[in-house]
């Protein structure tokens, strides 16, 4: 493997698009035929002006040969289009890259993969069907692609590992850059139990405009693509345009028309997607496309039955999944405020409910 | 011809030094001389005094003149030193009988025409003075309603010099003073109350439970909650001054120059809000003769901090002093001033920065959030019992009548809560709940074997630390109080529960 740093270098060359990239190897055999391309090359048209002045500036940049081998010394690895390890979901899609930087393992092929977006700043709502949904996917085995970000991101990736299901995030800065920071518990165990892939050059910062890119890959990367939260305005509706210019299937998970957070998915149901109504009928969905196999699909009918005094009964069914004050809850309750106290404390003694922020609480079971 | 010696007193912090004025006339070269550690405006006296002097009719003799105020080693601030440094020149002079002021403590600043102009300070002097056997004490006449407050002393309160002078020489009998004023005590009345506040039932119980146990508190809220209205209606619900705390805080007004000038005697508790631009001196008196800062102008009532996050770390830190042992200590060259600072704190702040958080119009990031609570100060949480959320005021309640607990209602029953706090700690030295130590609350704070098994599952499932385990005991013994209940039951338990200040990372 004397000239994988080759395809590593051309793999990191910025300006120039995957697709041409493949092309250029093509044409002329390999990323080593291409390191070295003369200046003639113009002139019998294997390759534009500009694009000779990106590679020649390029090679200059720094000594490629050690910089491929001391990624590789950190475990970075690579997957080239057209070789065995590069997924078959990009292989055939249009503006994919010319080689995958990861970490750990690469999304298996032949598993049903499903990427699962959302808002960062999400409501324990999103959170918790987030967790309710990806943990019935990961024990049916399938696979689950999101981008580590905070909030839903990080929740479905927990989810997975929860139940000791496969789960592989997208980065839009390095493979070796953990961003956000707040996740490097969540990144280190990402690397043990599944991977982290990027596009981007081994040490590229996460910079906003990577986003969006970043995106493409998620959804391409999946079968079905679950938008549990999103503003009418966000990242995760890039991924769900991306995902239908891709032909995935798109889920969404309907929420209260009054939530900004739910607008985005509620527009997404609107204009023809899937719509998350518990898990049973997604997998049941996903059976019936032929993603899953039957007997995988686990599907149970156990529900948590509840047992509470009256006073506790009402105060719980006005609790929901998103947080409601205590002043909320006395005045619909009828209940002294001191009663209304009392109940919630005790409903969280009993772990039915938690305490969000001072007097909010939501529901957890 | 000769010497003469007349006696006033300054104020150094908050204490009253008496001081020995004495003017000495001789042969030599006219000149008017003043010694004893002055400041400059006790200095500028001397111009005020011979020009007040000539106003008033007596001429300045051509002898050397020299003025000590002693003891030599105390600073002499302030203005009143005007009156008592004529009236030894005078008496220097030979015009009043020897004996004439030896009983008598004089204060009074002088305008050039002669007239006794208000100072500062008056009430502590002359309390002091009733407590050292002065028989009477001689202050501007503006002074006279506070002076009176001491009762029990004779106040003249003279308009002019002259109308010393002529007192003095026994020209002019001071008139037998009126009995001293009926104050208005017992019949305190507030123009704010909590029936002003609709709704919000909640956090005006929290509001009575903090006041009952003495605990301080913390508001959490959205702005336009009505954090700020909560805590001014605070001191409505606080037991009424006696007479001795109301002079006591009377006192400190007096002395920072607060007070005002006809029904002087403060029978309301104080309510100081502090903004978070406050300086570190403003807060706790400073100076080189410190002066009483906001902290001690809250003793006996409440000291307000409102947007707790805003502080600045350090300033927050100088209230620790103040908060376990509830005076100030400020150390100077000269020597340590005491100030009294017993006072409830309350504060308030909001969830996130744009303060709607956890509601979905919040637009923080988790990120802002986190900062936004991380600087709230750990140690200085670690003294707030109780932790209350102040929730947006709705539409209904804002055009509902006036509902739920009012102020007489909600303070009959802080006062019988008190009142069984003080009996049961008779043997102790303290008052109230929130004093209680570890020792006490073992003591006074069993639980029984159901309450146990509950304050263990809170433990475990809330995540308590163990002191804020034993907030939550301090505060349950306060609403058995409240509730008369002898014992600490499940219900009290689990109030108190809810008023548990969260730890930081648990929010948002």
């Amino acid at each position: 493997m004397s000239e994988m740093w080759y395809t590593y270098w051309l793999a990191c060359v910025e300006g120039i698009t995957g697709d041409r990239k493949c092309e250029l190897c093509r044409k002329n055999g390999s990323a080593e035929a291409v390191y070295y391309i003369e200046e003639k090359g113009i002139r019998e048209q294997i390759i534009t002006e500009k694009e000779w002045g990106i590679l020649k500036e390029s090679k200059k940049k720094r000594n490629w040969r050690e910089a491929y081998q001391k990624a590789a010394d950190r475990g970075i690895q690579m997957a080239v289009r057209g070789q065995k390890n590069y997924p078959k979901r990009l292989e055939e899609l249009a503006g994919m890259p010319y080689a995958l930087f990861f970490i750990g393992k690469m999304p298996q092929e032949g598993i049903p993969s499903v990427a699962v977006v959302g808002a960062r700043r999400c409501s324990s709502y999103g959170e918790k069907m987030t967790l309710r949904f990806v943990e019935r996917l990961a024990e049916s085995g399938i696979q689950i692609i999101s981008g580590m970000a905070l909030g839903i991101d990080g929740m479905a990736h927990r989810a997975a590992l929860n139940v000791g299901g496969k789960t592989f995030a997208v980065l839009g800065g390095g493979a070796d850059v953990c961003y956000p920071a707040a996740h490097k518990g969540l990144y280190k165990d990402l690397i043990k139990r599944g991977g982290i892939l990027s596009e981007q050059p081994p040490g590229t910062p996460p910079v906003a405009w990577h986003f969006p890119a970043r995106n493409r890959l998620i959804s391409g990367l999946a079968d079905v693509v679950l938008v549990m939260e999103a503003k009418e305005k966000s990242g995760s509706l890039i991924t769900a345009d991306m995902a239908l210019e891709q032909g995935r299937d798109i889920y969404a998970l309907p929420g209260m028309v009054t939530e900004p957070l739910s607008c985005g998915c509620n527009r997404l149901i609107r204009q023809g997607a899937g719509i998350l109504l518990n898990e049973e009928d997604l997998l049941e969905e996903l059976v019936i496309k032929g993603l899953l196999k039957k007997k995988n699909a686990i599907i149970s009918d156990t529900k948590n039955k509840i047992k509470l005094e009256t006073k506790e009964n009402l105060v719980y069914s006005k609790l929901g999944l998103y947080p409601r004050g205590l002043d909320d809850l006395q005045r619909e309750t009828g209940l002294t405020p001191q009663e209304v106290m009392g109940i919630c404390v005790s409903l969280q003694l009993k772990g039915y409910i938690q305490e969000r922020s001072k007097n909010y609480y939501v529901r957890v079971k | 011809m000769g010497f003469y010696k007349v006696h006033s007193a300054t104020i150094l912090g908050l204490k009253v030094e008496f001081v020995q004025v004495e003017a000495d006339a001789g042969n030599g070269l006219p000149m008017f001389h003043m010694v004893g550690y002055l400041s400059s405006e006790v200095k500028e006296a001397a111009e005020r005094v011979r020009t007040a002097m000539r106003n008033a009719g007596y001429t300045m003799p051509a002898k050397k003149i020299v003025i000590n105020l002693s003891p030599a080693c105390v600073r002499k601030k302030g203005s009143v030193f005007d009156l008592p440094i004529a009236v030894a020149v005078l008496g220097a002079m030979g015009s009043f009988p020897e004996k004439a002021v030896e009983d008598i403590l004089l204060a009074g600043e002088l305008g050039l025409d002669g007239k006794l102009q208000p100072a500062e300070g008056i009430l502590p002097i002359v309390l002091e003075a009733k407590r050292a056997g002065f028989r009477c004490c001689v202050i501007p006449k503006s002074n006279e309603d506070e002076g009176r407050l001491a009762q029990g002393i004779q106040i003249f309160g003279a308009e002019t010099l002259e109308e010393v002078c002529r007192w003095l020489k026994g020209e002019y009998m001071l008139q037998m003073e009126k009995p001293d004023k009926e104050e208005a005590h017992g019949m305190e009345e507030w123009d704010i109350d909590y029936s002003d506040i609709q709704g919000q039932e909640a956090v005006k119980r929290a509001t009575m439970v903090a006041v009952a146990g003495g605990h301080n508190l913390l508001y959490v809220g959205p702005p336009g909650s009505g954090k700020t209205m909560l805590a001014k209606r605070i001191p409505t619900i606080l037991p009424p001054l006696d007479r001795e705390e109301s002079l006591e805080i009377t006192g400190i007004y007096s002395t920072a120059g607060l007070l005002k000038r006809e029904n002087p005697l403060i029978w309301q508790r104080p309510f100081r809000e502090v903004h978070h631009t406050v300086t570190r001196a403003a807060l706790i008196g400073g100076g080189r003769i410190p002066s009483p800062g906001e902290a001690t102008l809250a003793h006996g009532g409440v000291l307000f901090l409102d947007e707790l996050a805003e502080f600045p770390r350090g300033v927050l830190e100088v209230l620790r002093q103040p908060l376990e042992e509830k005076c100030i200590h400020l150390a100077r060259q000269q020597g340590a001033y005491i100030f009294p600072a017993d006072f409830m704190l309350v504060a308030a702040t909001n969830p996130c920065p744009c303060g709607m958080a956890p509601g979905p119009q919040c637009t923080c990031t988790p990120g802002q959030i986190r900062n936004y609570q991380g600087k709230l100060s750990q140690p200085f949480l670690d003294r707030i019992d109780i932790c209350m959320e102040a929730p947006k005021v709705e539409y209904e309640e804002l055009t509902g009548k006036g509902t739920g607990m009012d102020s007489r209602g909600m303070r009959e029953k802080v006062m019988l809560a008190r009142m069984r706090q003080m009996e049961r700690f008779q043997e102790e030295k303290l008052t109230k709940n929130a004093q209680m130590g570890q020792n006490e609350i073992e003591k006074y704070c069993r639980l029984g074997k159901e309450e146990e098994r509950m304050m263990r599952q809170a433990y475990e499932v809330m995540n308590l630390t163990v002191r804020s385990y034993h907030k939550v005991l301090k505060v349950a013994r306060t609403i058995a109080d409240l509730e008369e209940k002898e014992e600490i039951d499940l219900a009290t338990l689990r109030e108190a529960l809810g008023y548990r200040v969260m730890d930081k990372e648990y929010w948002g």
